[in-house]
């Protein structure tokens, strides 16, 4: 394909996204050195807006949750994406059925899967597994008002709902496993959870890798379901970084703009050095393949 | 026996195997009983969410907060969604998301494809340079991009519009349409461009006749994806719509603070919005495997 062409067909997808996404990236990279508010010039401050989130209490609070968070959501999720996985690995003619209930959560909006999922446990709602939970110990959990119940309550949740993709991805990887592989492993007298250790696990460690940076990157940038699940979620320290930028630079009229694209830019620098290795693997395979 | 890495990964994996059809059979033909009960617990969890807040919505609204709640001997009633129809803007909201979903698809299939194609059909490194811009992009904390499109939508006068909205969602979801229709094109063989140009097809004329009826799966998995982003779509929402073209994760965030009986609208609302997500991922199923596991096992 001609040079000429290339461009003919790619242009209009081209200024679209320089557009509306590497313009409007370059406003926020630009407002995160300067104190601005929507609408007027902003100053030049030069790096106030950083000082000011990292000695903010607030933001190290947020930071250290939604990292607490993003780290126990992706193991669990690994470790319960690969048994689901190899269950529905040996399905046959259910195996649809089962593949549609299970993407259910994964389709929903992520807002309206928070709001059914708070109902379980509120109390408005007869909170049907609060009453559970009483019946078998007697004590009542404060799901939305104490830290530990609600950063579980925000765990269970973005579990259910990244499940089917973790499932998925990782069934697509098992398919990959050749049957021969298993069956030398069984030959060679290696149990069942040897098999997945040493044999099945090894061979699709590419996807799993996958899951872990999609997990990562997503639960970093929870939103959506802390609106229904965490309503007083600063007051609690159960505030991720998106909704503190939210309450800093939008939220109610709020203008702090410098400070919240200063986060959004350290936001950025972080994604970036954890994708980096995954660059890597895309840059040498392109090598490889040319 | 030897088998490399490279035999390993080189295996293609199609839908057909995800979805259990055309594989090979194995010596053992034990139907796994206790893997389905325990799956089938599994299925109940999943779609538990789901059922409390269906039968908490058609309850009467003096039964449905009930403390303890009630399970049976009340009579079910609409009557949340009836006020919900009644009593709010909630027919405007839905056609809010509705447009906006469909737009963006649209625009999103008619610029995503011939840049797909093209990229599919150029050098290497320039393909990887694109992964690597999808992944950053898909990547970025969503403020980073819209709060400056709020400003700038504000500037130009488009500020709760729902095209400023489907656009700006094209933009946001362009990287990975991109990305996963690159992936369909790259496995249609090469040759077949070239036949179709000499037999006198213009690039253009070529995709059009040849490569899009060729595309009809990837292009569908491409736009469903599409659609259920722009329709899930809370935050971008949030910023860049007020009243005129509020969507309907927007209006049930704002019940969610008010008096019970907007509590139970806003749970109908989310059924309503559900429903047609639920029938995707039953009747689309094999475009959404399909699309989740392209992107994966190849990316």
């Amino acid at each position: 394909m001609k040079a000429r062409e290339f461009w003919i067909l790619f242009a209009p997808s081209f200024l679209v996204m320089g557009g509306l996404l590497v313009i409007p990236l370059v406003r926020t990279i630009q407002w995160s050195f300067e104190s601005v508010r929507y609408g007027t010039p902003g100053t030049f401050v030069g790096l106030d807006n950083f000082a000011d989130a990292l000695t903010d209490p607030r933001f190290g609070q947020a930071a250290l949750f939604t990292i607490i968070v993003t780290v126990i959501t992706t193991a669990i999720l690994l470790v319960l994406g690969y048994v689901v996985a190899t269950g529905i690995d040996r399905l046959t003619k259910s195996r649809p059925l089962v593949l549609g209930i299970m993407l259910v959560s994964y389709v929903l909006p992520n807002l309206v899967g928070a709001v059914a999922f708070s109902w379980l446990v509120n109390d408005n709602f007869g909170g049907i597994v609060n009453r559970f939970i009483g019946l078998i110990t007697g004590t009542q959990v404060l799901w939305f008002t104490e830290q530990v119940p609600n950063a579980i309550l925000i765990i269970a949740n973005t579990v259910w709902h990244m499940l089917p993709f973790a499932m998925l991805i990782i069934l697509a990887g098992l398919q990959g496993v050749p049957v021969e592989l298993r069956e030398a492993a069984t030959i060679d007298g290696a149990s069942p959870l040897q098999t997945h250790l040493h044999v099945i696990i090894p061979t699709i460690r590419g996807v799993l890798g996958f899951v872990t940076l999609i997990s990562i990157m997503d639960v970093l940038r929870m939103f959506d379901n802390l609106i229904p699940l965490s309503p007083q979620a600063a007051a609690i320290g159960n505030e991720s970084i998106m909704l503190y930028v939210y309450s800093v630079a939008f939220a109610d009229g709020a203008q702090q703009l410098g400070l919240g694209s200063a986060i959004n830019v350290l936001t950025i620098l972080l994604i970036l050095v954890m994708l980096t290795p995954f660059i890597r693997g895309i840059f040498k395979e392109a090598k490889v393949a040319r | 026996m030897t088998l490399t890495d490279e035999a390993l990964s080189t295996r293609a994996i199609t839908t057909a195997d995800i979805e259990g059809k055309g594989r090979r059979p194995r010596g053992r033909r034990k139907p796994p009983v206790v893997t389905g009960i325990l799956l089938g617990i599994l299925c109940l969890l999943m779609l538990a969410p789901f059922i409390w807040m269906t039968l908490s919505v058609t309850k009467p609204t003096n039964v449905a907060f009930a403390n303890p709640p009630v399970y049976w001997g009340y009579e079910p009633t609409f009557q949340a969604f009836v006020n919900l129809w009644e009593t709010t803007y909630f027919s405007d909201y839905l056609v809010n998301t509705l447009v906006v979903a469909v737009v963006s698809t649209i625009i999103a299939l008619i610029i995503g494809i011939p840049a797909a194609y093209a990229l599919s059909r150029f050098p290497n490194y320039i393909s990887a340079l694109l992964l690597v811009l999808a992944l950053i992009f898909r990547a970025l904390p969503r403020f980073a991009v819209v709060l400056p499109m709020y400003d700038i939508t504000r500037a130009l006068g488009i500020y709760d519009t729902t095209f400023a909205l489907a656009i700006a969602l094209v933009a946001i979801n362009q990287p990975f349409t991109i990305w996963l229709l690159r992936n369909f094109f790259a496995e249609i063989p090469r040759e077949l461009d070239e036949a179709a140009m000499i037999d006198g097809c213009t690039r253009i004329g070529m995709l059009r006749r040849v490569m899009i009826p060729l595309m009809g799966p990837g292009i569908l998995t491409a736009g469903i994806f599409v659609f259920l982003f722009a329709f899930q779509e809370y935050l971008t929402a949030l910023v860049l719509t007020d009243t005129s073209s509020k969507t309907v994760p927007v209006f049930i965030a704002t019940q969610l603070g008010q008096t019970l009986p907007m509590l139970q609208q806003a749970g109908a609302a989310s059924i309503l919005l559900t429903i047609p997500v639920i029938l995707i991922a039953f009747v689309a199923q094999k475009y959404l495997v399909a699309g989740l596991s392209d992107g994966a096992v190849k990316g």
